[in-house]
């Protein structure tokens, strides 16, 4: 996918109102998380005689238990999801794009060691497997970016194996092949480029299961520990105070759920367009053989 | 039966006034009540029925199916219960029982003295004895002159208080289920176990030989097992249980504004920042002292318990003897005073720092107060991590010593003042933290001084002024505050709530108003 292509892609993706909508959302948590040291905001700022306030002109989102401004740890734990989803993301590309490469251009005892290794990661609930590893690594950010990480290797390696299979057999790969090009410049340099649109939607998918998944390891008490501003942690923590202050859990989570709808709009709207492009070219491919 | 002491008195005046705000009722023997069905919303789903075993997950359970030797009134008073008598020997050696007539426990099996004897028994045994086994440890021998009558002999001197806390702790259980105790109750309370669902709740019928006149009030209680608080609270608002028991703070205060009656007894417990004295920086003295004055005890009761229970800077409740108010004031929270104490240890800035707060994620109050402590500790040049643990996890680096410093509550803090050694953190020997020997021999000398102080008003106060002097400068364990367990939060129509010195729940005087 040349520079050309995505400029083409980002401008059909903005013809669609809610894939805009989206995009406009995530850039304004992407841009509040990346400048939020400029902010005149504090997460870790307590002060316990004005714990629990609704919202005011001073906290626009309220105060927490410990007198914190949720607005600020909302910012600041747009980073901590942001950095979460980009993180894992590229964990589960790394692995799951080259395995699933290998797996689809071989098709032999490689495909099914590589596939059943697979198979094996994705019959373990997610979540499950993520408190696992966590168990073992420890409680941090590190730890809980590598557990979504790695729970998203599959779905990565999968797709990855079903474009290389399609596309192996195709001409432009066969005279590769036949100009004397080796497996790792076919497999890298000649299919990767063009499997790479599945590539992209099932990041942003990953994404948005990463920041849920984050989101869900801190709800239940496993994830970036406190007091570094995390979703989930303030969903779970402000649960217990929605009698008091019922701006502490929905305010958070609103903005989750927005994040997670945001990245599943954009993933959708991919899908469709790539999925328009292809039944073009195949209706292209039909009406040529007519002629 | 024993007086109690002025100074007693005037403690137990003050447990009294902190938990009178609270009592919306008046006791069971000032109303007609009706039986019925009482519905108990409970936190916590039992570990099983032995009363030796008493933790806070049974507490709704054990005075429901059982009766001690003897009981003592929320301000400290020992009164009757299956012993009708007690004689403390002059010479404080020795204590003799008479023991209650027409009793039975639930299997039929006369109540006598060959079931104190059999309990007596299974406390002593290390094994068997669990929690009592450490209060056993003053007891020499005991015999059985006749049914009626139970000898229980020490091994020194005893003072009276501890004799009775022995005799309130002990809770006569069946000769013939002693031994299946943990999944057959064995009692003689006043209701016997109909059926259980784990983890779901529990159902107690009345039992109809129950010795004390007119009680139980209700034919059955039942147990209903919540796993949240706001779902316990939930349940109580629409009328699907009529109290709720062992609920949080935070949840009593707002359903004692929406009109709900709210019960806290005077057997709390207290908050203690533990700090494992025998590693790194917490091994100098002047830095550990230093703690004293880095709890910010009113923001922690505040965020923690909802501003119910009391500052304290010893681990005592009101009704406890030792318990002496001065101290939260002269240890209160002072940021110059712990920097002082901190540059006075000699300690670099490398050297106070590195090491990590460990911390019960499962507890939400332990979360929120420790990051309140780790504010303090930020503001007086110490920042350190918190170390989140889960459940067991937790409970294996508690117990096992597996930390620097956390927070952690310690029972027993209203009984006579060497019973706080039977949490770990202030055990005198065989401290799973500390080890050893152990690393504080004045606070060994001060527990041991207490245990003996036998004598005048005078000698006893001076044992425990030493004791408290020792604590807060030995500082190991840091107490921040008194907070309640077992709370019950009634609706209006229920009646007859009766305060437990331990705050387990006694259910055979309520009933419906």
């Amino acid at each position: 996918m040349g520079f050309s292509e995505a400029r083409r892609l980002l401008r059909r993706l903005l013809a669609r109102r809610g894939a805009a909508l989206s995009l406009a959302f995530l850039a304004v948590v992407a841009l509040a998380a990346l400048f939020a040291g400029l902010m005149p905001l504090d997460p870790l700022r307590q002060n316990i005689a004005e714990s629990l306030k609704p919202p005011s002109p001073e906290a626009w989102f309220g105060t927490d238990e410990l007198g914190r401004d949720i607005l600020a740890r909302v910012v600041y734990g747009a980073r901590t999801s942001l950095v979460t989803a980009f993180g894992a993301v590229v964990i589960a590309a790394l692995i799951g794009v080259p395995v699933g490469l290998v797996a689809g251009f071989y098709g032999d005892w490689r495909d099914s060691i590589l596939m059943r290794c697979i198979d094996v990661l994705l019959a373990l609930p997610n979540i499950l497997f993520a408190m696992a590893l966590i168990a073992v690594l420890g409680r941090s950010q590190g730890a809980a970016l590598v557990a979504v990480g790695v729970a998203g290797i599959p779905g990565f390696a999968r797709i990855a194996r079903a474009q290389v299979m399609a596309l192996r057999q195709l001409d432009f790969v066969m005279a590769v092949r036949g100009f004397g090009g080796g497996p790792a410049y076919i497999m890298f340099r000649t299919i990767l480029p063009n499997a790479l649109s599945p590539l992209v939607v099932q990041a942003i998918v990953l994404a948005s299961i990463a920041i849920l998944l984050e989101a869900a390891l801190a709800f239940l008490g496993v994830g970036v520990p406190p007091p570094t501003p995390s979703w989930g942690e303030m969903l779970r923590t402000g649960k217990s105070y929605l009698y008091e202050a019922p701006s502490y859990a929905v305010l958070p989570g609103l903005v989750l759920t927005l994040t997670i709808l945001s990245f599943d709009t954009i993933g959708r709207a991919l899908t469709a367009i790539i999925d328009r492009d292809e039944t073009d070219a195949i209706h292209e491919t039909a009406g040529g053989g007519r002629r | 039966m024993t007086k109690l002491s002025r100074r007693q008195f005037c403690m137990t005046g003050l447990a009294l006034a902190g938990a009178m705000p609270l009592a919306g009722t008046l006791p069971a023997s000032a109303q007609q009540l009706k039986g019925g069905t009482l519905r108990v919303a409970v936190l916590s789903e039992l570990a099983n029925y032995d009363p030796q075993q008493l933790s806070t997950v049974n507490f709704h359970v054990i005075k429901n199916l059982y009766d001690s030797l003897i009981e003592y009134t929320p301000e400290g008073k020992p009164e009757p219960s299956l012993a009708t008598a007690w004689t403390i020997s002059p010479d404080k050696t020795s204590v003799s029982l008479t023991l209650r007539d027409g009793v039975t426990f639930h299997s039929g099996t006369p109540f006598k003295s060959d079931s104190v004897l059999a309990t007596l028994q299974k406390g002593a045994d290390p094994k068997r004895g669990k929690n009592v086994f450490s209060t056993m440890s003053i007891v020499k021998d005991w015999s059985a002159p006749d049914d009626r009558t139970v000898v229980i002999n020490f091994k020194a001197p005893v003072p009276e208080r501890q004799i009775l806390d022995l005799l309130q702790f002990l809770l006569p259980i069946d000769p013939k289920g002693i031994d299946t105790v943990e999944t057959v109750p064995a009692g003689t309370g006043p209701y016997t176990l109909v059926s259980r669902a784990v983890g779901q709740g529990l159902r107690l019928k009345a039992n109809p030989k129950y010795w004390r006149p007119n009680q139980p009030v209700t034919q059955d209680l039942v147990f209903t097992v919540f796993t949240e608080d706001a779902a316990a609270s939930a349940a109580l608002e629409s009328g699907a249980v009529d109290i709720v028991y062992g609920g949080s703070s935070r949840s009593a205060v707002r359903l004692k504004n929406a009109g709900y009656q709210v019960f806290a007894g005077p057997g709390p417990l207290v908050q203690v920042f533990r700090i494992n004295s025998t590693r790194g920086p917490f091994r100098n003295k002047s830095f550990r002292q230093a703690f004293n004055h880095l709890m910010d005890r009113a923001s922690i009761l505040r965020v923690g318990y909802a501003g119910m229970g009391q500052e304290v800077a010893l681990p005592w409740a009101p009704a406890s003897p030792a318990f002496d108010a001065a101290y939260t004031k002269t240890y209160g929270y002072d940021l110059e005073k712990a920097k002082k104490l901190i540059a006075a240890s000699g300690l670099s800035a490398d050297e106070i720092k590195g090491w990590k707060l460990l911390v019960n994620g499962s507890d939400e109050a332990s979360v929120s107060i420790s990051q309140i402590v780790q504010g303090s500790l930020q503001k007086a040049g110490i920042p350190v991590e918190l170390d989140m643990r889960q459940g067991a996890e937790y409970v294996t680096a508690l117990l096992g010593g597996d930390f620097a410093a956390t927070f952690g509550a310690v029972g027993n803090v209203q009984k006579f003042p060497s019973r706080v050694a039977t949490n770990s953190i202030y055990r005198t020997s065989g401290n799973p933290v500390l080890k050893d020997p152990h690393p504080h021999p004045d606070y060994v000398a001060a527990i041991a001084k207490v245990d003996a102080a036998t004598g005048s008003a005078a000698d006893v106060k001076a044992a425990y002024d030493n004791l408290n002097k020792v604590m807060v400068e030995e500082a190991f364990g840091v107490p921040t505050n008194s907070y309640d367990v077992g709370l019950i939060v009634a609706s209006e129509k229920i009646g007859g709530i009766t305060l437990d010195i331990d705050n387990l729940l006694v259910a055979r005087t309520i009933g419906f108003k």
